[in-house]
C-alpha cells in the first residue's frame, strides 16, 4: 500500500510537473505569436519570414503534412514526391497562418488549462480581438527535444480534420495522384 | 393543430427512414467518425444548391450582412443576436425535456424568463447570475435518441444539413411555442436566419478563400460542430496524425 501510494504520486507530480512545462512552452511561443502578428512596421516580406520561421520551429509539418494523405498515399510515392509535397504543404501552412493573422490584429491569448490524453497534450486557450473571442485549443507532442503542433482547433473546427477531409476528396477524385494534390494546393 | 399533426407524420417517416437504413461509415453520434467519409450520396445535387446558395449570397445576402455589420455599432449587434437567441429558449426547454436534461431544460426556461422580463432577451442578463446557455435542438434530441444522421443534404438558401437534422428544424418550426404564436412568423424567421449569417460572416469569408475545396469544407466544419453539441469528449476525441521523427 506504501509503494503504491509514492507510485501514485510520483505519476501524479511528474504529470504536473510535464503540464507546467508545456504550459511554459506555451506561454513563451503564443507571446511570441502575438508580438509578430501585432507588429507591423517591418515589410510584408519580412513579416512572412518570421512567420515561416515560427511555423518550422513549433509545428510538427511532416506529422500533419503525411496524416493528411495518410498511409497508403505516403507507401506508394516516391521520395522526391513526398519532399516536394511536404515542401509545397509547409509554404501553404505558412500561408495560411500568416492570412489568418494578417486579417486580424490586437488580440491576446489566454492559456485556460492543459489536459494530457495518449500523450497528446490539449492546451485549451481564449483568444481575443477587439469585437470578439473564441475558444482555441491546441494538440501539442513532446518531441524530446521541443514541443510540437499537431492540431489548432478553432471553437469545434479542427485544421487537420478539415484539411484532411479537403484532401482526401482530391486524392480520391484523381486516383490517389500525389501530383495533383501538389497542384490544387499551389493553386490555393 | 392540422400543422401539428403533418409534423408529428413527418417525423415519424423521417425517423423510420433513417432507422431502417444503416450507414457503416458515419454515425455522429459516436466517437471515431470518419469525417472524411461522411454519407453523401447526393453530392452533386448538395454542390449545384451550394453553388446556387453562395450566387444568392453573394449577390443579396452578403451585401445587406457586409452593411449592416458596417452600420450596426457593436452594442446593437450583440443585441439583436441576443434578442433571436432568447426566442430560441423554449425549444430549448422542450428538446432538454425530450433528452431527459432536466436541469438544462429547466435552466432555459429560467434564462428565457429572466431574459425576457428585464431586457425583451437583447441584454443575456441570465449568464450574468450564472445560468449558462446551453445549445441544443431537435436534431440533437433525435441524435440521442438513437437516430442516425441519413445522408448529408445542403438546403436552398438554408445552407448544410443532414436528413435527422433537417426533419427536427421541421419539428421545430411547427412547435415552436414562440413562432407559433407569433402573426408573421416568416418574418421571425427571416430576421433570425439573417442573424445566423451574421454570425457566421467571418467564418464565411475564410471558407471562401482558404479552401480548396469549399464544398468539402464546409461539409466537414458542419459535421465537426455537430458532433462537438453530441460528445462529451469531442476534442479529445478528434482524429489526431500519426507522428514522425520531425
Amino acid at each position: 500500500m506504501k509503494y503504491l501510494t509514492i507510485l501514485v504520486s510520483f505519476i501524479f507530480s511528474f504529470s504536473i510537473l510535464q503540464a507546467s512545462e508545456v504550459s511554459e512552452w506555451f506561454e513563451k511561443e503564443s507571446n511570441q505569436f502575438l508580438e509578430i502578428m501585432n507588429n507591423n512596421e517591418g515589410t510584408e516580406s519580412e513579416n512572412y519570414e518570421k512567420y515561416k520561421s515560427f511555423v518550422n520551429k513549433n509545428f510538427a509539418i511532416k506529422s500533419i503534412a503525411y496524416g493528411l494523405i495518410g498511409e497508403n498515399i505516403i507507401k506508394k510515392s516516391k521520395d522526391h514526391e513526398l519532399s516536394l509535397y511536404l515542401e509545397v504543404f509547409t509554404d501553404y501552412l505558412i500561408k495560411t497562418i500568416y492570412k489568418l493573422a494578417n486579417s486580424n490584429s490586437s488580440s491576446t491569448i489566454k492559456l485556460k488549462d492543459v489536459d494530457i490524453k495518449d500523450d497528446i497534450y490539449i492546451i485549451r486557450s481564449e483568444i481575443s480581438f477587439k469585437k470578439s473571442s473564441a475558444n482555441l485549443y491546441w494538440k501539442v507532442i513532446n518531441t524530446g527535444s521541443s514541443y510540437k503542433i499537431i492540431d489548432v482547433i478553432v471553437e469545434n473546427t479542427s485544421y487537420f480534420v478539415t484539411k484532411k477531409s479537403e484532401f482526401n476528396k482530391i486524392l480520391r477524385k484523381n486516383r490517389g495522384s500525389l501530383e495533383s494534390l501538389i497542384i490544387q494546393i499551389r493553386k490555393i | 393543430m392540422k400543422n401539428h399533426f403533418k409534423a408529428i407524420l413527418l417525423i415519424i417517416f423521417l425517423s423510420f427512414f433513417q432507422i431502417s437504413k444503416s450507414y457503416s461509415i458515419e454515425d455522429a453520434s459516436v466517437s471515431g467518425v470518419s469525417y472524411d467519409q461522411i454519407y453523401d450520396p447526393l453530392e452533386p445535387i448538395n454542390r449545384a444548391v451550394l453553388n446556387f446558395n453562395f450566387f444568392i449570397d453573394d449577390i443579396a445576402i452578403r451585401p445587406i450582412v457586409k452593411t449592416y455589420k458596417f452600420i450596426a455599432p457593436e452594442p446593437v449587434e450583440k443585441g439583436v443576436s441576443n434578442f433571436f437567441s432568447n426566442l430560441k429558449e423554449p425549444i430549448r426547454t422542450v428538446s432538454f425535456l425530450f433528452q431527459g436534461e432536466f436541469y438544462k431544460s429547466f435552466n432555459s426556461i429560467g434564462r428565457f424568463t429572466i431574459n425576457t422580463f428585464t431586457s425583451l432577451g437583447t441584454f443575456d442578463l441570465a449568464s450574468r447570475v450564472g445560468m449558462e446557455k446551453n445549445e441544443t435542438d431537435f436534431g440533437i434530441t433525435l441524435a440521442k435518441g438513437g437516430v442516425s444522421s441519413g445522408p448529408y443534404i445542403v438546403i436552398p438558401i438554408i445552407g448544410p444539413s443532414n436528413l435527422r437534422d433537417f426533419g427536427g428544424d421541421v419539428v421545430e418550426y411547427f412547435v415552436d411555442p414562440i413562432s407559433n404564436n407569433v402573426a408573421n412568423r416568416e418574418y421571425l424567421a427571416i430576421g433570425s436566419g439573417l442573424n445566423e449569417r451574421v454570425e457566421i460572416d467571418e467564418q464565411l469569408d475564410k471558407v471562401r478563400e482558404a479552401s480548396s475545396d469549399r464544398y468539402e469544407m464546409i461539409k466537414s466544419i458542419y459535421y465537426q460542430n455537430r458532433n462537438a453539441q453530441l460528445e462529451e469528449e469531442y476534442i479529445q476525441n478528434l482524429p489526431v496524425p500519426k507522428i514522425y521523427i520531425e
